[in-house]
């Protein structure tokens, strides 16, 4: 029997859906293979999470609590997730794939003589390793990828598993764990933080982004009316993440995020294919756009072909109609 | 400061390209400097400009890799060192970050920095593998740079902001293309970029053990995505069209 490990990240007091998504995933697959999934959990206040983990049904939660993991920096991460990998020794050590996890993913893999695969949409076990999938050639094609090692790192894109509950008195294990904040040679100084309590793009269940056709603040405070009536986050294209009109931890596409909600609305993006890589795993799209050949109509379900600033406002009424 | 800005030779994402039984088939001319790598380079050259010192690029690659290296001595980059690899290895990130770590191990420099991904794989790991075989403080995915004192202040995109890390030297940093538009080298640059060296040196003389080059990862088969299923597109007066699909949205695809 083998452990399937799984990373469980925190944001803004949250577990993260990507994360509880990943070990929905490895709980199936350990249950189907007859191995046992654990999962870990680092944050200055660890412990509130471990109910929450524990509806999820890993058998053991590896837990630190430590002040130094308030805001992320690299190297006490990686630190304690060598440390727990090494004790715990699984086969798959399992993450949700967010700019945390980029930033150690290859260090833990070397500190650990791991193979590794980032960024996969979907895993599976074999005899010797793991099989994924994963989006490559700017997510034109999908490359399946084999890993061969005893000790194998996956990173999963975030919406590409279903949340199964499955609740477990898993075991809780508080591990020893210290970090001299001194010898840390990196300094964080100071943290740009996007505006106020805009909505997480990983974890939305909608969301509308914004693109070139986005020419003022009053489209701007059309796309921030219609995410505000659908409790969606707002993203936008490269375009207006490089011009400044909107910040640059909003930009979705190869560059930036990769999403994939329930409902993406496209806003007068014309749809690169830098682009549509971060969005073409979204369930419904919907385009609004007033160049009928605009590549981003090839991918959306719903295209509205027309100037956004006529379209928007009977559409934000008619959505606030249906959802009295 | 000395800046080691690690290039790579990557197929052209725009180059069309078609999957027969499993195989990638695409134009093995049309290759290009991968531009996270580009941004790299640009980046250095600015800091260059502003507090001197030197840019140096090293690239593991076959002999036509030599393009690429053109390419960024051509932008600006004083020097050049091509690892030649035959082409014909199946290198993962792991064995291209080992061959770095031995090339690496006895430089001296202040900056190592390297594009945060290859725009044909985007796995994004090799930066901090280099890192940490050379046991270097890093940061990833940097969308600004600047030279304070001796330090590196990076601006780094994280999760939900931007992060501002002071980082001693020597140290690594994988940048993003959101930093800057790197430079198109000019026929000035071109002729320049001509008479500047390139040593070239081979994997075995690095000293790195070429078993655990053996790639751990491959890929196996290449696919064709899952289609989309082609939507409809609504034109005509937009208030009409506007209630129409909101509607649809909540009766058809039940999303609202």
């Amino acid at each position: 029997m083998s452990t399937i490990l799984t990373y469980i990240a925190i944001a803004d007091g949250k577990i993260k859906r990507s994360s509880l998504e990943v070990l929905s995933h490895c709980k199936s697959l350990a249950d189907a293979a007859g191995h046992s999934v654990e999962a870990v959990v680092f944050d200055a206040n660890a412990s509130n999470y471990v109910d929450g983990i524990k509806q999820y049904g890993p058998s053991k939660i590896h837990v630190i609590e430590d002040p130094i993991f308030k805001n992320h920096m690299n190297a006490p991460l990686l630190k304690a997730l060598a440390n727990v990998m090494s004790q715990v020794n699984p086969a798959v050590f399992a993450f949700a794939s967010t700019e945390g996890t980029k930033d150690v993913l290859g260090a833990l893999a070397a500190n650990q003589d791991a193979a590794v695969i980032a960024d996969v949409s979907s895993f599976s076990l074999t005899n010797d390793g793991v099989e994924a999938k994963r989006p490559v050639m700017a997510a034109k094609i999908m490359a399946n990828t084999s890993a061969t090692a005893d000790k194998v790192i996956v990173s999963v894109r975030s919406g590409s598993y279903d949340l199964n509950e499955s609740p477990a008195d898993s075991e809780v294990v508080n591990v020893d764990f210290s970090f001299d904040e001194s010898t840390m040679k990196a300094t964080l100084k100071e943290i740009i933080s996007a505006t106020g309590d805009t909505v997480d793009l990983n974890e939305a269940e909608a969301i509308v982004a914004a693109g070139r056709g986005i020419k003022d603040e009053d489209g701007k405070a059309l796309i921030a009316e219609l995410a505000s009536i659908l409790n969606a986050g707002i993203g936008a294209s490269r375009a207006l993440t490089e011009s400044g009109v909107y910040d640059p931890s909003l930009q979705i596409g190869q560059t930036g995020k990769v999403v994939s909600p329930q409902l993406y609305i496209a806003v007068g993006i014309s749809g690169a294919i830098q682009h549509v890589a971060g969005m073409a795993n979204s369930k419904v799209i919907v385009a609004i756009n007033k160049d009928p050949d605009a590549p981003i109509f090839e991918v959306a379900d719903y295209g509205i072909v027309g100037d956004l600033y006529k379209v928007l406002p009977p559409f934000i009424e008619e959505i606030k109609k249906i959802k009295n | 400061m000395k800046f080691y800005i690690c290039i790579k030779m990557v197929p052209d994402v725009y180059a069309p390209l078609q999957i027969k039984e499993g195989e990638l088939i695409m134009d093995a001319d049309r290759m290009v400097l991968n531009a996270y790598d580009a941004s790299a380079v640009e980046e250095a050259l600015v800091l260059k400009e502003k507090h001197g010192g030197e840019v140096e690029v090293v690239c593991i690659g076959p002999a036509k890799a030599s393009e690429t290296i053109r390419k960024a001595l051509a932008m600006g980059a004083d020097r050049a060192t091509h690892i030649l690899a035959s082409g014909d290895e199946e290198y993962d990130s792991a064995s291209y970050a080992k061959i770095l770590g031995a090339f690496f191990k006895d430089k001296e420099y202040d900056i190592l920095a390297l594009g945060k991904q290859s725009q044909d794989t985007d796995s994004g790991l090799t930066g901090s593998m280099v890192a940490e075989i050379l046991d270097l403080p890093y940061t990833t995915n940097a969308v600004g740079l600047e030279v304070e004192g001796d330090q590196l202040v990076v601006k780094r995109q994280g999760d939900t902001g931007q992060e501002m890390i002071a980082l001693p030297t020597p140290c690594a940093v994988t940048c993003s293309n959101d930093m800057n538009d790197p430079r198109i080298p000019n026929l000035k640059g071109i002729m320049a970029s001509k008479r500047k060296p390139i040593d070239q040196v081979e994997i075995s003389a690095l000293g790195v053990d070429e078993a655990s080059l053996t790639a751990s990862t491959k890929v196996t088969s290449y696919e064709e995505k899952p289609a989309r299923q082609a939507g409809k597109k609504y034109e005509g007066e937009a208030e009409e069209v506007a209630r129409q699909v909101a509607q649809l949205l909540d009766t058809e695809a039940n999303v609202l």
